[in-house]
């Protein structure tokens, strides 16, 4: 290469430094921008940050009075369970609305909720175990096929009135189209069964709606395919299945825990999915059998191989009320076949209970509605077995049958 | 937070400017540099708090984000776009005023030449512009820190051209 051939090459090199130091957005775009990342981060965490602002704050002025302190700690408090009472993503309108309903005062216990009458859910039944309640139905307990008399040992403590209700408007081939649009996937076909099949350079793209049995809420399957590179994040798998997602913009924004099963250097990674309830907590999304779902993403030797959730959508909420935990235990024990102990029937002594969500699958709308997933166990030939019981949390009077 | 790792919002005001610089020289106009960096700082913000030092830099990281929602834009956006140019024969698109108000004009045309580059080409010399060492462009490559650099420089010589042949 000539020398002057090197100058000029060694002038543009200067003048693209230049011109990528130089090249910044319009002024105002970073704070903008960092207030819309704000605004979109999850409610605890905003709880959790303005409580440790305000912890930091005590701790620079010793010398505010403690009334004082102890007046604002309640304000934070209050706006915090409001934020947290928010919890349901993009429950814009119906959230809205629910929240308007609340401030009415008696309202809500009146006679339907904002979602009016909710249907029954469809829980998944056991094998000879679903004689008992209508409202309640009991999961089955691993291989056992028969009969179970229930005994209730735990104790079951539930701090609300009534926990909020999600529903989500049945996804058209429109919305799907837009998903995978975002994801940068183009229209490949419509097969049987699914919403749309895309595919971009390294992923193929699937996405179905609602199935009605067993409940599934509208799913997206991703394929990737052997160009996907490694990824970029040290940790375990959930790190990698998360910055996988993330890199995909399908980084969960509800709430969740995550769980990883290893089996060498394949494993499989579940974020699962948990709605907020004021008063109680983060609940588990659950299936008909109890278990905990989300979004769940395959490894291999750090490649993610395929990814499957459920597809975002826009969810409304409304509050509903619920029943007691005296009445939660009573439709427990009543989902027990007839007759009960004492006649051959083994006894599962359930001693833990807890607030789930299941689907309940309904037309267009279709809704997360909350249920009590008790759990116990029961012993028979030497071999232990675990028993489910979920009932329904909505008061029966809410609900249309 | 781990110990080694920045507060998110250090690394956002670190680095905000260079990811859209880089982001710049790939599109069109600055909206879309805009909505693809914002995208890449939503996608990094969700995934930092797993995110783990040891293998990678955050810069490297957040560079590989832009990347890949750069390439997403393009798969959704950009090949009708880049068809049609080259079937008119059509630059990079006029922007608004108030767009161009926010770059300087040499340097704008510069970057425009820069996006017209082949996809490696392109990435070699806005990775490198944008302050990522010869290692780090390789690895966000897949390619050798070796093969990065003779990348690079064919790029330049390539954008050397391109700016000769436009200005002939």
């Amino acid at each position: 290469m000539s020398e002057p051939e090197d100058l000029e090459l060694e002038g543009l090199q200067r003048q693209l430094d230049d011109a990528f130091e130089t090249t910044r957005p319009r002024a105002g775009f970073e704070d903008e921008l960092w207030t819309r990342m704000q605004a979109r981060r999850p409610a605890v965490t905003r709880l959790r940050d303005a409580w440790m602002g305000l912890l930091q704050g005590i701790r620079e002025v010793p010398a505010v009075p403690l009334a004082a302190v102890a007046a604002v700690l309640v304000v934070v408090l209050g706006a915090g369970v409001l934020v947290y009472s928010g919890l349901g993503r993009g429950g814009g309108a119906a959230s809205t609305a629910a929240g308007r309903e609340s401030a009415a005062g008696s309202a809500p216990l009146s006679a339907s909720g904002a979602f009016g009458r909710l249907p029954s859910p469809v829980l998944t039944a056991g094998p000879a175990a679903n004689t008992g309640s209508p409202q309640s139905v009991t999961a089955p307990s691993a291989d056992y096929a028969g009969p179970v008399a229930l005994t209730w040992a735990g104790k079951l403590v539930l701090n609300m009135a009534s926990a909020p209700v999600f529903r989500y408007q049945e996804p058209s081939t429109n919305t799907a189209d837009q998903f995978a649009t975002s994801l940068g996937a183009i229209l490949v076909s419509r097969p049987a069964g699914f919403l749309g099949s895309y595919q971009t350079t390294d992923l193929s793209v699937r996405v179905r709606g609602t199935i009605q049995s067993p409940a599934s809420e509208p799913t997206f399957i991703l394929l990737p395919m052997a160009s996907v590179g490694a990824i970029d994040a040290a940790g375990g798998p959930a790190d990698l299945a998360l910055v996988f997602l993330a890199e995909h913009s399908l980084a969960p924004s509800w709430q969740y825990t995550s769980a990883a099963v290893v089996s060498g250097d394949v494993s499989k990674v579940t974020l699962l999915r948990q709605f907020g309830v004021t008063g109680y907590g983060y609940a588990n999304l659950v299936d008909g059998r109890g278990e905990p779902y989300g979004i769940e993403v395959d490894l291999k030797g750090g490649l993610p191989t395929a990814a499957t959730g459920p597809l975002p959508l826009n969810l409304d909420s409304a509050p509903y009320p619920t029943i007691s935990a005296d009445e939660a235990v009573r439709s427990a024990l009543a989902s027990a076949p007839a007759g009960g102990a004492g006649t051959g029937v083994p006894t599962a002594t359930l001693t833990t209970a807890e607030l789930v969500y299941t689907l309940v699958v309904a037309g267009d709308h279709s809704f997360y509605e909350p249920s009590i997933l008790f759990s116990g166990t029961f012993t028979v030939s030497g071999t232990k077995y675990v028993k489910r019981v979920l009932v329904p949390a909505v008061d029966p009077s809410q609900r249309s049958s | 937070m781990v110990a080694d790792r920045p507060p998110f919002e250090d690394l956002y005001r670190a680095y905000l400017g260079r990811i859209y610089a880089y982001v710049r020289a790939q599109v069109a106009s600055s909206a879309d540099a805009e909505d693809i960096t914002a995208q890449v700082f939503m996608n990094a913000y969700q995934a930092y708090a797993r995110f783990e030092a040891r293998n990678t830099t955050p810069a490297a990281w957040l560079f590989r984000i832009a990347r890949n929602a750069t390439l997403d834009h393009f798969r959704a956006h950009g090949r009708r776009e880049r068809l049609r140019r080259t079937i008119e024969h059509q630059p990079v698109a006029e922007e608004d005023p108030s767009g161009v108000a926010e770059e300087r004009i040499q340097y704008r045309a510069l970057l425009g030449q820069v996006a017209q580059l082949p996809e490696r080409q392109r990435d070699a010399i806005s990775l490198r512009h944008s302050g990522l060492s010869f290692e780090e462009v390789g690895t966000l490559l897949k390619c050798s820190e070796d093969a990065a650099k003779m990348l690079y420089h064919r790029a330049v010589k390539a954008l050397k051209e391109a700016v000769e042949k436009e200005t002939a």
